[in-house]
């Protein structure tokens, strides 16, 4: 069942990548031009993946703090006994920067809600866009080498 | 209410609760994950690691929630500061990664 749990847990992930990843280029990085396929992943209208970026992450939280308990139990004490600490640094800040990743959703869900009209809006919407990409890509990057580690480092 | 005024409130404030909940232990609940127990405010290990992560999530969104209604009267006065939503909890991280530091130096 947990297996099952991960899996699903990454494809989420996965899903979750590309939608805040096109939504943090298009805002960042805008472009009308859509010749060619780095241009059009620019060109898409933000706003639409937004609510489906918030079901994703919040999705994604939940089967994490389903699974988390057997990491806590088995994964978390096998990378202690085998002192690879980095691993257990990289998870722990995974799990900071999730939560309060959870706690900008509401006013991520604010900004992309209608055109930025209050003063500071067009650069709250960049930065809160770009913070919950840089926190899904950390997030996912550390629990794909975790899942992988034995494998990915010979252990 | 408006929630240009209220959301970066709470973003703020559940960033500034959640850093102090991890580094004070300020669990409402603790999981034993080993015997599948849970109880309340932070306990210490019964049998296995103790996981306070879901008490410092709840106490952090109570907390903010509070923050932010509490706060309501105070900054209905003031125009939408939005930038406190997203430059606290930049500035948080940045702390976690300070705080954290010992995983990757050692």
């Amino acid at each position: 069942m947990a297996t099952f749990l991960v899996i699903l847990h990454g494809l989420l992930a996965v899903v979750l990548l590309g939608g805040i990843t096109h939504q943090a280029l298009s805002v960042a990085w805008p472009s009308r031009n859509k010749s060619g396929i780095f241009r059009s992943f620019r060109a898409v209208s933000g706003s639409v993946y937004t609510n489906a970026n918030i079901a994703l992450f919040l999705a994604t939280v939940t089967l994490g703090s389903i699974i988390y308990p057997a990491y806590r139990v088995s994964v978390r004490t096998y990378l202690e006994n085998a002192r690879l600490n980095s691993a257990v640094g990289s998870f722990e800040l995974k799990e900071q920067f999730i939560t309060i990743g959870l706690g900008m959703l509401p006013l991520y869900w604010l900004l992309w809600r209608r055109p930025p009209e209050a003063a500071g809006a067009k650069s709250a919407r960049i930065a809160v866009t770009l913070m919950l990409a840089f926190i899904v890509w950390y997030g996912f990057l550390v629990g794909h080498v975790l899942n992988n580690i034995r494998g990915l480092f010979g252990l | 209410m408006n929630m240009e005024k209220v959301f970066p409130v709470f973003a703020a404030a559940f960033a500034v609760i959640y850093i102090l909940a991890v580094q004070y232990n300020w669990a409402l609940l603790t999981y034993h994950p080993k015997i599948g127990e849970w109880g309340w405010l932070a306990e210490p290990a019964k049998n296995g690691p103790p996981m306070y992560w879901y008490g410092w999530l709840v106490t952090s969104t109570f907390g903010a929630t509070a923050v932010s209604l509490l706060s309501w009267p105070l900054v209905r006065r003031w125009s939408a500061q939005l930038w406190i939503g997203w430059m606290v909890p930049l500035v948080v991280i940045f702390i976690f990664v300070y705080l954290f530091r010992g995983f990757f130096v050692r």
